[in-house]
């Protein structure tokens, strides 16, 4: 008998709804097919409507996550436009709050994971140490999530020298807790239950997908744009692109907690060589006719935005593509094969930019009769 | 591949090639070369597409198709006319693009060849046929 099983749409408290369409013969899912857009906003319209200095702030409301990622890529595409090349201080202070990001975005990660497979007291630190790098972004800029530092020609805000210090300590905390969870994700009994050989993406199916970011670098595949096509200061700084092997959710998370490491690794050195000197430059918001790409790697993976002028302050047109979306492509292989249980923790192993899974109706579809399971019942492994 | 080595390997069926740098180009052409472009990258070991942005120009749709050869960028786009806007599909042979096909067709209304049924992606249900979000709109009159 097969199973159809509606998983979404609407999650009140997330930003992005999805819906997902399972069937399920027995436990076994044979076929998934998604619906997106509930929270389709319409910004690509709206940068063509507003001028170069509003869309950054438009560009930091694509995601709240990973704001900074978004306003450095679009104004990094807006300087190619104008032909703009920021100071070498804004580029590292770039940089630096662009590798805090993603480390509060992997320590997040962790935690609800660790949510989503029952293990909440994991869930509990996990966030209790993300607080420490939040902490160090508001330090910076004045805020927690949305920092907007980012500006066409430089950044807002300055590092001051009081803060280095500070800033060190805090990288020190984040690599011992980071230390702690690499040992407790190789050993744990209940991590390695729920998350190894589960939704996995090979690595030749990686490829065809065309998947990014920590999903494809867990498969084996070594793309990193930091390395590949590297924005800012990226080429100056040393670091490993991490890879795993197997491509299953244990990779994809170990991806995402060594990647910390390399993050910290990196925010040490950005601390240590960051020159003087001015933080922006002045720009006119007239931009003649152009058009420029620029792709940065985002904590989910590659991002992009391809930006035409037309001679007015305003933007001709804007394309997002940002990482989540690419992952979709390959979520189908992840998922076929695999159990009804495992469906939030391989959702969420590919880290979303939505969570959709706290309503679920499982429909008979012999009989039309309808039961809505909670997330917890879903999570739970079917005795 | 950088830059030089894609213009090298397309330029017989592309009408003009920008080089903006070692990483990133910007090549055009149209819809009858369009796939004997897709299959030489494909044969020449690119498998990435990273998306297709669609743009109204007012007199026709512009397609880019953005693909990473790594490390270069080559933004390929191909015109059409406002009477014909069709393409083929490519999921032949870049799966990865089977999204972002859908998305330029309900986005953009741009027929995609070979692929009969696509559902909507964006769009809610109930959104009127033929009413494509990002087309220029028509210059109201003023009354």
């Amino acid at each position: 008998m097969t199973l159809v099983i509606p998983v979404g749409p609407q999650h009140p408290a997330l930003k992005e709804p999805g819906f997902f369409k399972f069937e399920a013969k027995g436990e076994e899912i044979t076929k998934v097919d998604f619906y997106l857009g509930y929270a389709h906003r319409g910004i690509e319209e709206t940068f063509a409507r507003r001028n170069y200095k509003h869309n950054i702030y438009l560009s930091e409301r694509v995601c709240g996550i990973c704001n900074i990622c978004h306003s450095s890529c679009y104004t990094q595409a807006v300087e190619k436009l104008a032909g703009i090349d920021p100071p070498e201080r804004a580029k590292y202070i770039r940089a630096l709050i662009a590798e805090f990001e993603r480390i509060h975005n992997h320590f997040l990660w962790l935690g609800v994971a660790a949510h989503q497979i029952g293990f909440d007291t994991l869930f509990m630190l996990a966030m209790r140490d993300r607080e420490i790098v939040m902490d160090m972004r508001e330090m910076i800029s004045g805020n927690r999530v949305h920092s907007a530092t980012n500006t066409i020609g430089g950044v807002r805000r300055d590092v001051t020298p009081e803060q280095v210090p500070k800033l060190l300590k805090g990288l020190d905390k984040l690599e011992k807790a980071m230390d702690y969870y690499l040992n407790l994700f190789q050993s744990d009994r209940t991590i390695i239950a729920r998350c190894s050989n589960v939704g996995v993406l090979k690595k030749e199916d990686a490829i065809k997908y065309c998947a990014v970011g920590p999903v494809a670098r867990a498969s084996g595949v070594e793309t990193d744009l930091r390395k590949e096509d590297p924005a800012g200061i990226y080429s100056k700084l040393s670091f490993d692109v991490i890879t795993e092997k197997d491509g299953d959710v244990l990779a994809r998370g170990m991806v995402r907690l060594r990647e910390v490491m390399e993050s910290i690794k990196m925010s040490r050195q950005i601390l240590r060589e960051i020159p003087g000197g001015p933080l922006r430059v002045p720009v006119e918001l007239k931009i003649p006719p152009n058009e420029a790409i620029q792709r940065v790697e985002a904590p989910r993976g590659e991002l992009l935005y391809y930006v035409r002028s037309n001679g007015t302050e305003n933007p001709e047109r804007v394309r997002i593509r940002t990482p989540s979306y690419a992952t979709w492509s390959s979520f189908s292989t992840m998922m076929v094969g695999g159990t009804v249980a495992e469906i939030p923790i391989v959702i969420w192993s590919i880290d979303p930019c939505f969570s959709c899974t706290d309503r679920v109706t499982l429909v008979d579809a012999k009989t039309g009769k309808a039961k809505v399971y909670t997330l917890e019942e879903l999570g739970r492994r079917h005795k | 591949m950088n830059s030089q080595e894609i213009a090298n390997l397309i330029k017989a069926d592309v009408e003009d090639v920008k080089i903006i740098s070692e990483r990133c180009l910007f090549a055009s052409s149209d819809k009858k070369r369009f796939m004997k472009i897709i299959q030489s990258l494909k044969s020449s070991g690119v498998s990435h597409i990273s998306t297709i942005t669609a743009v109204d120009n007012g007199k026709s749709i512009e397609l880019i198709y953005h693909f990473d050869c790594k490390p270069a960028m080559l933004n390929l786009k191909i015109f059409l006319p406002l009477e014909d806007i069709s393409i083929p599909t490519i999921i032949e042979l870049f799966p990865g693009a089977v999204l972002y096909e859908r998305d330029v067709a309900e986005m953009m209304g741009v027929k995609i060849e070979g692929r009969p049924s696509m559902d909507r992606l964006f769009l809610p249900e109930d959104w009127p046929q033929g009413n494509y979000p990002l087309r220029k709109k028509k210059e109201e009159k003023p009354t």
